[in-house]
């Protein structure tokens, strides 16, 4: 239904897209991007951020709930349930990246798990009805962020999925509950008073909260979208409405529905190898290596020999931390995975343990590191590159570059790796059955007739192995 | 810096490794923004809250209770409302405005008394512009409801802790130009006012200093909601958002959550609570010790004769007193010879609406006010309701209606005035002018007004001995002994 405004636009799709039009592209990357989400959010749910949320969480019990990933003791509200896994995926900032920059699937796949987790009750949700909403939810945010060119670049005011990622969980809610296109546009419109945390919170035990937050805001506004409360319904249009998030604004109506096009058939997401910010993913693999140059694989780095380490990376300050203090921090430094990369080989979960992050023979490693930022190294994932040069005290120089890091959407993950990734992360709270449950059910996602079945599994009311703790919460 | 060789390298490292742990231990030294908010909601106490202070805090504290009860009647309310108890019916130990019997866990009970203080756009209006009260009072009403009663906050406690909620929102819209006109791209009471609650729970809930920073930097995240849904029925939920997620906020710093030590700091490149502005310029605050003049006591608040925008309440005044001219020139109001009405008002888009279609546009509509005005003499509650709105004779003044913003006429609640210009059929010229209506902090409400609006509102859900009550256990605050005793009223 063609529509004024871009607002109504946006309604228009939440609201008309179907089933028939996801392409088999679309499908399977969809499929990857739930998979990967859900090994990370369970993960996440063992650390510390996660147990704070949980506990906070708990004042709101009541009896419709819903299954907090990982603990099968704790039951919250869908809010809270959305709340507290997305806390989990973004937790370790191991969660899957876009382009232009923002982290999609934390915001919406929660909102949508815990809803079909309350629903099953009244009203089967199929698996097909959950990849649907999910793509909605991700459409939404990548047609939102190509409506400022400041969104191109690595932010640096608004943290991208609690502006972008609110909208996307409204929307998607509003997908599942199969809204008119009025709910729609209303969903959309509340949602927009939630959105939007600053960057300065990047790099803290808050940041994942971020995500969460915009996983129960978009899950909220649609709520009160449902019992029909009302915003502006030109949200979008206006500079006033989602555009006081942006420096330059420029809103485009949607692609005809008939023929629509998802972004996600052009545009692949990245997953990380391990869980830091994506910039680092490029300086790891090019410390990695020149490490080649050095020694063996196996063998030790002579951290003495070494004079000088230099960085070339785009500028981004939120990301430049000379001697990171929290696993937060190191997170998001490139330095500290350009030294661990160096010293270790590759990077883990286990990197940011807290002996790890203050290991002295890393410490002397980071004082011998300096950064770059070439001019032709521009802060966006599209264009990214970095450089890593190694002086010896002998005069020895020894550079490599990584332009496209393995895990980057110009070279995906191999599908055994996703899942080699998924049952790493799983295994740390579920059983065997109940990974290997997850990853047959998301492989088949749209032959699965009742969603019901993920959450049990996600639960883990099977009983738990008892693994040791490699993640050690600082 | 020039650091060559690998010693000089290594000395720097060790020198600025001490830098860091010598800033992370010893918070007092500290020379940040952030933290000097988070000394001062920490260290602030009774003795600092001066006369005047005390009593514009109570005045304002009544006034807010006096909306919210009324804005309990409202249909945004019952939405909210309902969506508070369908999905939660837990830990309910907090009350709701009007709803005797009925209890919401704390957040939630902020947040839907949050919404009914804003819901007809009634509440208090300050400078540079926010609604300060009614993002932090019901986060403060809830929370004195939570604590044990071995360790119930007292009115005095109460009333320091509303005015350190209140006192961080100015303070933080001191530090933007932007702040100091009618806003464009962020609703206020949604940046600041989300701030200030979290401030002010803080401080009631006894959180250390480190905790008050964090609340701050956790709620910076939940801060923000664009103007554009101002003049709709989500506005309100501004309010209640502010004052639920501000005290959500205090909730997780008390857990342990932490955040960015620099929040209200201007760190380049990566932008914590000035995100929300254009031009962003902060300052450390004094410790209370030494000499801090609360800005309540320097810049008094405006309170709201009627329930619509603030901007609405000199327009009106100035179509009173030019309906007055027009009265005693043709001994009785006829529209009939009226050719046309020149509002001359500041620019300001969301609050110029030729055609109000719903209560929220009205109530944010200078032609709307001026004509309500006009035809009946007054602007009350019921001027907004569905069938004053759509009148006909309404709609035909509403025709007449001329804009224009005179170059002087600037859109800040400081400097701006109206004026309404009847030019009648005969070719004469009446004009009106108001350059400070009554209620403006300029020529702030009497207590009798205050009190007679305090007593209209309450009416609507409470009887009269309950409303006297009310008044009462206000206007003595700092003798209670339990404050969680005026919630419980409510």
């Amino acid at each position: 239904m063609w529509s004024k405004t871009i607002t109504g636009n946006f309604a228009g799709m939440i609201h008309g897209l179907n089933a028939s039009q996801l392409t088999d592209q679309v499908l399977r990357r969809s499929k990857r991007m739930i998979l990967d989400t859900l090994g990370v959010g369970l993960l996440g749910s063992s650390t510390e951020v996660c147990h704070k949320v949980i506990h906070y969480s708990k004042i709101y019990s009541t009896n419709t709930s819903s299954t907090v990933w990982g603990h099968s003791d704790v039951r919250l509200p869908p809010l809270y349930a959305a709340f507290a896994n997305g806390v989990a995926v973004h937790s370790m900032d191991f969660d899957d990246t876009w382009h232009p920059a923002t982290h999609p699937s934390g915001t919406v796949l929660p909102s949508l798990v815990a809803l079909s987790d309350t629903l099953s009750e009244k009203k089967k949700i199929s698996g097909l009805d959950l990849l649907l909403a999910f793509n909605v939810g991700i459409e939404v945010q990548g047609r939102l962020l190509r409506f400022s060119s400041e969104a191109h670049n690595i932010p640096k005011r608004f943290h991208p999925p609690s502006v972008v990622g609110t909208m996307g969980s409204a929307a998607a809610v509003a997908k599942l509950l199969a809204f008119d296109q009025f709910k729609c546009k209303e969903a959309l419109a509340i949602a927009a008073s939630y959105a939007g945390a600053p960057m300065a919170n990047a790099a803290t035990q808050t940041k994942p909260l971020h995500i969460g937050n915009a996983a129960r805001h978009g899950l909220e506004a649609a709520c009160l979208a449902s019992l029909g409360l009302q915003g502006n319904n030109q949200i979008l249009d206006m500079e006033s409405g989602l555009g006081a998030f942006y420096g330059d604004y420029t809103p485009q109506v949607l692609p005809p529905l008939q023929s629509y096009s998802w972004l996600l058939d052009q545009q692949d997401v990245a997953i990380k190898r391990f869980p830091a910010h994506l910039g680092t993913h490029w300086v790891a693999d090019a410390a990695s290596s020149v490490r080649k140059h050095l020694v063996g694989s196996d063998d030790p780095l002579p951290v003495s020999k070494i004079k000088k380490i230099t960085l070339k990376v785009p500028e981004a300050q939120y990301v430049n931390r000379s001697f990171p203090n929290s696993e937060h921090e190191a997170r998001h430094s490139f330095q500290f995975a350009a030294c661990t990369a160096l010293l270790d080989g590759s990077i883990s979960v286990q990197s940011f343990n807290r002996q790890n992050i203050f290991r002295p023979e890393l410490k002397e490693l980071l004082c011998k590191t300096q950064m770059e930022h070439p001019s032709d190294n521009k802060p966006s994932f599209e264009s990214l590159y970095c450089e890593v040069s190694i002086t010896l005290q002998d005069g020895d120089m020894f550079s490599e570059r990584c332009d496209t890091f393995y895990g980057h959407w110009r070279k995906p993950l191999s599908k055994e790796d996703l899942e080699k990734k998924f049952r790493s992360n799983a295994s740390s709270v579920l059983s065997l059955e109940a990974t290997e449950g997850i990853i047959e059910t998301v492989n088949h996602l749209e032959e699965v007739e009742d969603c019901m079945v993920l959450s049990e599994f996600l639960k883990g009311t099977q009983s738990t192995q008892e693994l040791p703790q490699t993640i050690s919460l600082s | 810096m020039e650091i060559e060789t690998p010693l000089e390298k290594e000395k720097f490292c060790r020198q600025m490794r001490k830098a860091l742990i010598t800033l992370a231990r010893s918070p007092r030294t500290e020379e940040t923004v952030t933290s000097s908010f988070a000394s001062f909601i920490h260290g602030v106490r009774p003795e600092h809250l001066s006369a005047i202070v005390r009593h514009r805090s109570k005045r304002m504290i009544l006034d807010s209770i006096g909306v919210g009860l009324v804005g309990s009647t409202t249909r945004v309310f019952n939405i909210a409302l309902q969506y508070c108890q369908e999905l939660y019916s837990s830990n309910p130990i907090s009350s709701v405005y009007g709803r005797k019997g009925l209890k919401l866990s704390p957040t939630l009970a902020a947040f839907a008394n949050g919404v009914a203080a804003h819901s007809m756009d009634f509440d208090d209006t300050w400078h540079p512009a926010t609604h300060p009260s009614g993002a932090v009072l019901p986060a403060l009403l809830s929370a004195s409801q939570m604590l044990p009663s071995v360790s119930k906050p007292n009115g005095l406690d109460f009333l320091v802790a509303f005015n350190v909620g209140i006192e961080v929102q100015g303070r933080l819209m001191h530090f933007s130009n932007e702040a100091h006109n009618i806003p464009k791209r962020f609703h206020p009471p949604s940046v600041v006012g989300t701030m200030g609650s979290a401030a002010a729970t803080a401080k009631l809930l006894s959180l250390n200093e480190s905790q008050c920073a964090h609340a701050l930097a956790i709620a910076a995240s939940l801060a923000g909601a664009p103007m554009a849904n101002a003049a709709t029925q989500v506005k309100p939920l501004h309010i209640g958002n502010a004052a639920c997620l501000g005290f959500q906020a205090a909730l997780l710093a008390a857990r342990g959550m932490e955040a960015s030590p620099f929040i209200l700091d201007d760190i380049p490149g990566c932008a914590g609570f000035n995100a929300f502005y254009g031009d962003y310029q902060p300052k450390p605050l004094a410790l209370p010790a030494n000499n801090h003049k609360l800005l309540l006591e320097k810049q008094d608040i405006a309170f709201k004769r009627f329930p619509a925008h603030l901007g609405m309440h000199w327009i009106v005044d100035a179509a009173l007193s030019v309906r007055n001219l027009f009265v005693n020139y043709s001994h009785s109001f006829s529209p009939s010879l009226i050719h046309a009405i020149v509002l001359r008002i500041p620019v300001s888009k969301y609050i110029n609406r030729p055609f109000p279609e719903s209560e929220h546009q009205a109530r944010h509509s200078f032609q709307f006010n001026a004509c309500t005005a006009l035809l009946d003499g007054e602007v009350g509650i019921s001027s907004y309701t569905d069938s004053s709105i759509h009148r006909r004779e309404l709609m035909e003044l509403l025709a007449k209606v001329v804009v224009e913003h005179p170059e002087d006429n600037v859109a800040n609640f400081d400097k701006m005035y109206g004026e309404v210009a009847l030019i009648l059929e005969n070719g004469d010229v009446l004009t009106g002018r108001c350059d400070t209506f009554y209620g403006h902090w300029r020529k702030p409400l009497s207590r009798e007004s205050l009190l007679k609006k305090f007593r209209t509102n309450a009416s609507y859900v409470f009887p009269e001995n309950q409303v006297n009550t009310i008044i009462t256990t206000v206007e003595n605050m700092e003798n209670l002994p339990d404050s969680s005793q005026l919630a419980s009223s409510l």
